[in-house]
């Protein structure tokens, strides 16, 4: 085509572009794309992501920025759909953005994934916990946060060794997260030899369950897990509280929330939950958390200090490399490791974080948590 | 220790009545508003899903005063949800669904997913995403059965929802066919033209169709929000789909008939997830209403189509 | 003026009684601690926008009245559609020029439009083939995502379990989506107007559910990842080959962009939508076209001049269906990745909003309405809260100011001549 009507055609088109993505103009900023949902059901943990990734940044370009260049994070909404998450994956590779932080849900997560490996743009997942994600032989994905199949051992241990129930149910909400991390306290439960008398899915969104907890009463469960997030938990132990079933709950980090409480009262109280150790208690963090505090903001989210730590980790690959191209970078990520919020970060090979310790807590009716001893 | 089979199947029957009465109340909305227009209102569930936010919103702000008497508050909030409620069933016919009158039958429908849509949309704008919640107003139950194994339980909450529920039919059906209005209404949804002839104010009889409709929405509303204390702007969709479902197994257009598929729906549901799977109870849902539509095509008590020429 | 003022008061009080449950207290839950937090001005706001607006209705309708543009060039557009319309070498040449603009278009585009208007493209197959039940027989089908999802699990399980590549999946995703479409078509279709709607809207939610149910065949709820995209005569895209493959630009010599396996989707996206426009526009003019349009016109009638009405519901339904399973393995090749959430009933939804929009019957309306349904929600990306409350707003307007949709359909028509005057 000549140059004459690419220009023509070109200009049309521009419009378009600017409108969907803003023109990269200043060329002495350091673009970080930050994917995850602001809007829809699961808008709520796109903020703790938006948050913990906005501060660092805030805090970064404080102490003057990469090599003196600017931070800029970019917030691309993906609302938790597959669908939408390519479109945005297509925009950060047209935007020639080379880093992103997300996405939060592994179904968004996954087919984003493929793009940033094939266009080289280095990924940080701080919330995605499918263990599938990084199980694709890719070299440009990254975690900072626990797996599934991490989480589900612990609570599956924990039951086995500890609480010894005599009949056990497994349930989930029939959702990727809810569901994996379920399947997984099953398999450790049934290799030390317990077998659960149930193990169903419920539906996101459903209210009712007193019919799931009738059948749970009948046949004499004493120990519930449920993989999930809290707005189903918190109905389920609100109903068996009122119905008179009073089996112990247990759940993954999607329910350890602090609207648990607000939903279920006092049948929160004795939950146990498994999370990542609360950053925000560790006393290294105490200034982050002060910051935190003082912008009115909750630092005590699941995933507000691992979307910190993965904004910190790429500037200081950056730094440490002395380069700003990500294929470097991410191998540079893979063999050395940093100082961060949620600890000293160091990655498998697969770009799963080597250590990542989930913790259990029980919860009480007040909206705290103590950790168990183990 | 495992119960009793019988007590257990009276217990998942009591369970199967309160989500059934639920689902029975929104019903009503569709039906009615099918029964005069025809129309599949798919805002519908939006309207019951604002019902229960202000009748959250009503109880928080009586605890906040102290009120705790439970007949105050339940009489409050219902009036004050009755009344919004309306107030949105009223507007969303008035802006969107009258100045469609008379044009093919899809216009009204997709006006009716944009209402839905942005009904849903505007509530998040204005209180969030985020679910809100609060504590159970009225606790406490009865307990049948042996002290040492399974016991039945009958909770307060659950008989207020039974009662209002039957109350509200009642008022309804006694509106329907003595009052005059209620009059206008059955020949309205006879045929409308004719009526309109005979010097009845279509309009305001359609209006009046979706106020009803919205009101009994808005108990929906209010139980929901007292019985499950949850409620955020997405549940609306469920909801409605599955109230929707229930209005057409009953028969669309048939007040009994809603009455009869959302009892036979919340049945359905309870006795899927306690013999069969949980995760299967909405396919049985589904099934079930493909199934009665395939014997009887005009559903439980509907009225079959005339073929006119 | 004197009847405004009592009207305008009520209306106020109405917007009152509205806004302030909504905007006026918002519920705040902070662990265990609930508050309401008051905001007096968005409701302030409302109300005296109603009330002013309901105070002058009578000025401002006139004023409206005088400002609006003569209707001979309220729309330019018409004029020329007419004229395509009543000279079929215009109408041929405007679509090859359409078709060409479409081609280049990509060359010139960033790669993020192209990827939307991919997007956009899987709508209007969906579309195009909704239009066919909807549009043409007067259907009501309400869940039209579940051949849209057999579709695309077919692809993605043939190439899961057996290796098949896209172009041998595509036809065996069409012909699966076709046999569900007739196999559910079979007992359904005796059905008549909102019934059948109802029971496809069961049928669409039993598919999800089950996708979601059934781990062992379909992964459930996490679906089937890495599903290959599609080659060019075997050459693939990605940035290394799979064994024993060569990839796009190491065949041509060229530097590897990722861009042109975003343009190569567009391109195939391109191609299907005219195989199916190619397709419906043969059968439109063929005995069964006329028939679909017959039967929604008068069912009654059709079968007194002998038409069966089941086999030409079936036909449309069948037919349909073979689309949206196109439609689903070419979204399957886009994403790489399929759960069951992509196929909820919003989708349905979406598809029967856009053949509803855009005219039902006409296919370029049709086309118009699934790039702006796709297109303009990711324009407004910047405007993230609003997004959703203005397409839901836009919807019930545009039902109201245009229920004929953005093309309305034009049947061929045959008018006799006026009879000239009586010769004494």
């Amino acid at each position: 085509m000549n140059t004459f009507s690419r220009n023509v055609l070109g200009a049309a088109v521009g419009a378009v572009v600017l409108v969907l993505g803003g023109v990269a103009h200043a060329a002495d900023t350091v673009k970080i794309a930050v994917a995850g949902p602001t809007t829809g059901p699961v808008a709520q943990y796109g903020d703790m992501q938006m948050m913990g990734a906005q501060m660092a940044v805030e805090q970064i370009n404080a102490k003057g920025g990469v090599d003196g260049k600017k931070l800029e994070a970019v917030i691309m909404d993906d609302v938790c759909e597959p669908k939408q998450a390519v479109a945005v994956a297509n925009q950060i590779v047209n935007d020639k953005i080379k880093y992103v932080v997300g996405h939060l849900c592994s179904g968004s997560t996954q087919p984003a994934s493929k793009l940033y490996e094939e266009e080289g743009i280095l990924m940080i997942t701080p919330a995605a916990t499918n263990p599938a994600i990084t199980q694709q032989g890719y070299q440009m994905v990254f975690r900072t946060i626990g797996t599934d199949d991490q989480q589900g051992p612990t609570a599956g241990k924990y039951i086995a060794t500890t609480i010894k129930p005599k009949k056990l149910a497994i349930l989930h909400d029939k959702q990727q997260y809810g569901e994996g991390i379920a399947k997984e306290v099953d398999k450790t439960v049934k290799a030390a030899g317990i077998k659960p008398v149930l193990f169903e899915g419920v539906s996101k969104g459903q209210t009712d369950f007193s019919a799931l907890i009738t059948k749970m009463k009948k046949e004499g469960v004493d120990f519930v897990y449920y993989g999930g997030y809290h707005p189903e938990l918190g109905l389920l132990l609100r109903q068996s509280r009122e119905q008179g079933f009073d089996a112990k709950y247990m759940g993954p980090e999607g329910v350890g929330n602090k609207d648990i409480s607000a939903i279920a009262g006092p049948a929160s109280e004795g939950l146990l939950v498994t999370l990542p150790a609360d950053f925000s208690t560790d006393p290294a963090n105490a200034s982050l958390v002060k910051a935190f505090k003082d912008k009115g903001q909750d630092p005590s989210g699941p995933f507000v200090m691992p979307s910190y730590s993965a904004v910190q980790i790429i500037v200081d690959a950056i730094q440490g490399a002395k380069t700003e191209d990500p294929v470097k970078l991410a191998d540079y990520i893979r063999k050395h490791s940093f100082p961060t919020p949620i600890g000293k970060v160091a990655f498998k090979e697969n770009g799963d974080l080597k250590e990542f310790e989930f913790v259990i807590f029980e919860w009480h009716a007040d909206a705290t948590k103590t950790p168990v001893k183990q | 220790m495992s119960g009793s089979p019988l007590l257990e199947f009276i217990q998942q029957t009591i369970n199967g009545l309160t989500l059934g009465s639920i689902y029975a109340l929104i019903a009503i909305g569709y039906t009615m508003v099918y029964g005069i227009i025809g129309m599949i209102n798919f805002a519908h569930g939006e309207i019951y899903m604002i019902g229960a936010y202000v009748g959250l919103l009503v109880i928080t702000v009586l605890s906040l005063f102290g009120v705790d008497s439970i007949s105050l508050i339940l009489l409050a909030t219902l009036a004050v949800s009755i009344l919004v409620t309306g107030s949105y069933g009223w507007a969303v016919e008035r802006l969107a669904y009258r100045p469609l009158r008379g044009s093919p039958r899809l216009v009204p429908l997709i006006s009716a997913i944009g209402v839905s849509i942005f009904l849903q949309n505007y509530v998040q704008l204005g209180q969030g995403a985020r679910d809100v919640s609060m504590q159970p107003v009225l606790v406490g139950g009865w307990r049948f059965g042996p002290e040492d194994g399974f016991q039945v339980y009958l909770s307060y909450m659950q008989v207020l929802i039974a009662l209002i529920t039957v109350v509200s039919m009642t008022v309804l059906t006694l509106f329907i066919s003595r009052s005059r209005m209620g009059r206008a209404c059955r020949a309205c949804s006879q045929d409308r033209a004719m009526a309109n002839l005979l010097g009845i104010d279509t309009d305001r009889v359609i209006a009046l169709t979706f106020v009803l409709g919205a009101a009994l929405a808005a108990v929906a509303g209010v139980l929901v929000s007292m019985y499950y204390g949850l409620v955020n702007p997405f549940i609306g969709f469920i909801a409605g789909l599955k109230a929707f479902t229930a209005a057409v197994l009953g028969g669309i257009g048939s007040i009994p008939g809603a009455m009869l598929g959302g009892v036979v729906l919340g049945l359905a549901e309870s006795f899927a997830s306690a013999y069969l799977r949980t995760e299967y109870k909405d396919v049985v849902a589904f099934a079930l209403l493909i199934g009665v539509l395939l014997v009887r095509p005009s559903g439980l008590l509907g009225r079959p189509d005339v073929e006119k020429v | 003026m004197r009847r405004a003022l009592p009207e305008a008061l009520l209306a106020a009080m109405l917007t009152a009684v509205l806004a302030v449950p909504i905007f006026g207290l918002r519920i705040h839950v902070d662990g265990i601690d609930v508050s309401l937090d008051r905001t007096p001005t968005p409701v302030v706001v409302a109300v005296v926008i109603v009330f002013l607006l309901r105070l002058f209705q009578g000025p401002l309708r006139a004023a409206w009245a005088r400002a609006r543009p003569p209707a001979a060039w309220r729309n330019p557009l018409a004029d020329v559609l007419r004229r395509t319309r009543q000279q079929p070498r215009y109408r041929t040449l405007l679509w090859m020029l359409l078709l060409i603009a479409a081609v280049i278009w990509p060359f010139t585009a960033s790669r993020g439009a192209v990827d939307v208007v991919t997007l956009a493209l899987i709508y209007v197959m969906l579309g195009l083939g909704l239009n066919i039940v909807v549009g043409f027989a007067g259907l009501l089908v309400l869940g039209y995502a579940a051949f849209y999802a057999v579709g695309a699990y077919t692809y993605a399980l043939l190439a899961q379990h057996y290796g098949l590549s896209f172009w041998l999946s595509l036809p065996v995703a069409g012909v699966l989506a076709a046999l569900t479409g007739f196999l559910l078509g079979l007992p359904v279709l005796r059905l008549r107007g909102d019934y059948l709607a109802i029971v496809t809207l069961g049928f669409g939610e039993i598919t999800r559910l089950l996708l979601n149910n059934l781990n062992v065949l379909t992964g459930g709820p996490d679906g089937i990842g890495n599903i290959p995209r599609p080659t060019l005569f075997g050459l693939e895209f990605g940035r290394r080959a799979s064994e024993g493959n060569a990839t796009f630009h190491e065949f041509f010599g060229i530097d590897y962009s990722g861009e042109h396996a975003v343009i190569f989707l567009y391109l195939l996206g391109l191609a299907l939508v005219v195989l199916i426009l190619f397709v419906i526009n043969r059968l439109q003019r063929m005995p069964l076209g006329r028939a679909w349009e017959a039967l929604r016109e008068d069912e009654i009638a059709c079968r007194s001049l002998g038409l069966n009405p089941t086999v030409i519901k079936l036909s449309a339904l069948t037919l349909s269906a073979a689309f949206a399973g196109l439609a689903g393995a070419f979204f399957a090749a886009r994403q790489g990745y399929i759960n069951p959430e992509s196929f909820t009933f919003i989708e349905s939804a979406m598809v029967l909003a856009i053949v509803v929009l855009g005219g039902m019957g006409s296919q370029l309306g049709v086309m118009l309405a699934a790039i702006a349904i796709t297109a303009l929600p990711e324009l407004a990306r910047e405007f993230n809260e609003y997004r959703m409350l203005a397409f839901g707003l836009v919807m019930v307007l545009m039902m109201i100011w245009r229920p004929q949709g953005l093309v309305p359909a034009t049947r061929p028509r045959l008018e006799l001549p006026e009879r000239a005057e009586p010769t004494p």
